[in-house]
């Protein structure tokens, strides 16, 4: 039984070796010296060095991390929450009233089907227009955008799975509308906007194409800044300030899952109707 | 309080005619019990009535003012949904004062309210738990806590103890009827269980098919049933029908030599109806009916016989316990002609 345990923990470590070698990979060279770098390809390290990191946050002068991690979290913020906002009474018509369910709900929920880089050039043109072009407001703007499906489909489950006789009770109880929403359904959906929350914050911190594309100095987003790094002293790529500039990158949406997992999962409404 | 009026009220969902042509006035402070077999359209009437449902055609009026078109927040009524309908992110009291806070009751009234809800329910222990610590029971009352701390026009009450259990189940019965007292409410409240029927209603409204059976004290309704429905829905066993009709002003049960004096009206009489506990045992030379018992159970105050006539097919009845009747006994069984209720052929009461 012992052995057979031990041997089951083998297997699952050696899987999840495998299957983590990239990010391990990265991990472990964000530790490596530049001259580590070139000679020791192997995950173990002979000279741990936190010099890649301090690279990482003090050539400030040219590469601002900071400015970028903060760009990303203003961005992936506005990218996360405002659909969550704007969803809300949508999906709540939808679900209740069948307010869109024939076509509106799939077009939208399909947005994400499609490659949104094919709105590029239109959206670049809209963007300068109105001076939302390298601006942390416009490149969340096109995040929430990117997270309105998902988000809207997910409150659209989770305002349904709320025993309509809530809403009812509320109303006999001389509830209008906008109160019924904030003080029953509202609340009721917390679960769901918390994996919404996390799920847009996530998407959105990791977005590449739309950083680049609509951003140059002021709002440039982590995902673009760490890319500047690779080359930063001109000449060819510095792996370990690469690797270390990664982890600095990963670590924010990393914390978030992290934290937020044990409310993600669980719904609200035991006890409100017998089974 | 309110009286509520009902004016050929009906409800279709699609091309299902659930509720037909319903009319009823329920008086102020009156409590009026809904009966029926299940899926009658009980909830549905009551819903027509909170607003929940739009009536597709007909009137309701409370007090006399029609509230047909009106939204449930604008009807002033309470209502304890079947399924309870807790708000599960709220704790009791909350749910308790919710009805309060949204017509912006000050706070202090709201406490003294609510503290008297509790007590009357006997919730106070509980009162900063959430609905998922509770038990049925405890849910059941937080239910009822919601609607009687507000003074609604009128309470609708839909099943609310058909999920508990019998010792529950009698002692809130007993909180209602008492809660229906102190109040002199309005109270709708609506069950298949006809005990709670006949011991709470002032009036009860057996329904079926969507359709009023009969209007009428319990005691009209168990005494005079105005229909072989209503007679056979009231009353444990249901009440046996007898093939009957009227031959020389005399009253003949199909397949018995036995000849009773009709009373007068009775000439269209198609069929008898006949309470188990209006039968006599007697030797099987002296009934009215003789059969062998098939079905003998004991209840302590009495005995409950199900006996198998040769001329009617079988029959309940229920007598004293005094002589133990196994089965396969040969006994009569007699009874005088006001313990009979006649109907026509379409089994409407005669007289
Ligand atoms: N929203 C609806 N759409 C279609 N049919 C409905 C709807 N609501 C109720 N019905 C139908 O109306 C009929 C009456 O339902 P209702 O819930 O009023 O019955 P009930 O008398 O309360 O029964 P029970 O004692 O089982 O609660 C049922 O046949 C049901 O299928
Ligand atoms: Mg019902």
């Amino acid at each position: 039984m012992k052995a057979h345990n031990t041997l089951r923990w083998l297997v699952f470590l050696g899987a999840a070796l495998v299957m983590n070698f990239p990010v391990i990979a990265t991990f472990v060279t964000a530790f490596k010296g530049p001259g580590e770098v070139m000679k020791n390809p192997s995950l173990w390290l002979q000279a741990p060095t936190l010099e890649n990191f301090i690279t990482v946050f003090t050539i400030s002068d040219r590469l601002n991390i900071f400015a970028y991690l903060w760009n990303s979290l203003v961005a992936a913020l506005v990218g996360s929450i405002l659909p969550i906002i704007v969803a809300f009474p949508i999906a709540w018509a939808m679900s209740r009233r069948g307010y869109g369910r024939a076509v509106l709900f799939p077009l939208i929920v399909n947005i994400r089907a499609l490659p949104l880089i094919i709105f590029a050039i239109p959206l670049y043109m809209v963007y300068s227009a109105t001076g939302l072009l390298d601006t942390r407001i416009g490149l969340g703007l096109i995040l929430a955008i990117v997270n309105l499906p998902l988000t809207l489909m997910l409150l659209v489950n989770a305002i349904g799975e709320i025993p309509l006789e809530l809403e009812e009770a509320a109303r006999v109880d001389g509830a209008r509308l906008p109160r019924m929403l904030l003080r029953v359904v509202l609340p009721l959906c917390r679960p769901a906007f918390v994996t919404t929350f996390v799920f847009g914050f996530i998407t959105g911190w990791n977005e590449f194409l739309f950083g680049l594309m609509l951003t140059t100095r002021v709002a440039v987003p982590m995902t673009v800044g760490a890319s500047f790094f690779f080359a930063s002293s001109g000449g060819g790529v510095q792996w370990g300030v690469a690797a270390a500039v990664m982890v600095v990158a990963a670590l924010p949406p990393l914390l978030l899952g992290l934290i937020m997992y044990r409310r993600i999962t669980g719904s609200m409404v035991a006890g409100a109707v017998k089974g | 309080m309110a009286e509520i009026r009902i004016e050929n009220l009906a409800k279709s969902f699609g091309a299902a005619n659930i509720i037909k042509n319903i009319s009823l006035t329920i008086p102020d402070g009156d409590f009026c019990v809904f009966v029926g077999p299940s899926g009658c359209g009980k909830s549905t009437l009551l819903r027509l009535i909170a607003g929940l449902e739009t009536a597709t055609s007909g009137q309701i009026l409370i007090d006399g003012r029609d509230v047909t078109a009106l939204e449930p927040y604008d009807r002033h009524l309470s209502m304890v949904f079947q399924s309870y309908a807790l708000y599960p992110h709220m704790t009791v009291k909350e749910n308790i004062a919710f009805a309060l806070r949204t017509a912006k009751t000050p706070e202090a009234e709201i406490a003294e309210k609510v503290a008297k809800a509790a007590r009357i329910l006997r919730l106070e222990s509980y009162l900063d738990r959430k609905p998922a610590a509770l038990s049925g029971g405890q849910r059941q009352r937080v239910a009822i806590g919601r609607a009687i701390v507000r003074e609604p026009k009128a309470f609708l009450f839909d099943e609310p103890l058909s999920n508990l259990d019998a010792a529950l189940r009698a002692d809130t019965r007993v909180e209602i009827a008492a809660l229906h007292k102190s109040l002199a409410a309005t109270m709708i409240y609506v069950t298949h269980d006809q005990i709670e029927a006949m011991t709470l209603a002032d009036r009860i409204v057996v329904l079926n098919e969507g359709q009023i059976m009969q209007v009428g004290s319990p005691r009209e309704l168990y005494q005079r049933p105005a229909n072989v429905f209503v007679a056979q829905f009231l009353g444990s066993p249901k009440m046996n029908i007898l093939p009957a009709r009227v031959a020389d002003g005399a009253v003949a049960l199909a397949g018995s030599a036995a000849r009773l004096a009709a009373p007068p009206g009775w000439a269209g009489l198609a069929s008898v109806g006949l309470r188990a506990e209006d039968c006599t045992v007697t030797a099987p030379e002296n009934g009215v009916l003789t059969g062998t018992v098939v079905l003998c159970e004991y209840h302590g105050s009495g005995q409950q016989l199900l006996v198998d006539t040769a001329e009617t097919g079988r029959i309940a009845a229920f007598t004293t316990a005094n002589r133990d009747l196994g089965a396969g006994n040969r006994i009569g069984l007699a009874f005088s002609t006001d313990k009979l209720h006649p109907f026509d052929t379409g089994g409407t009461r005669l007289a």
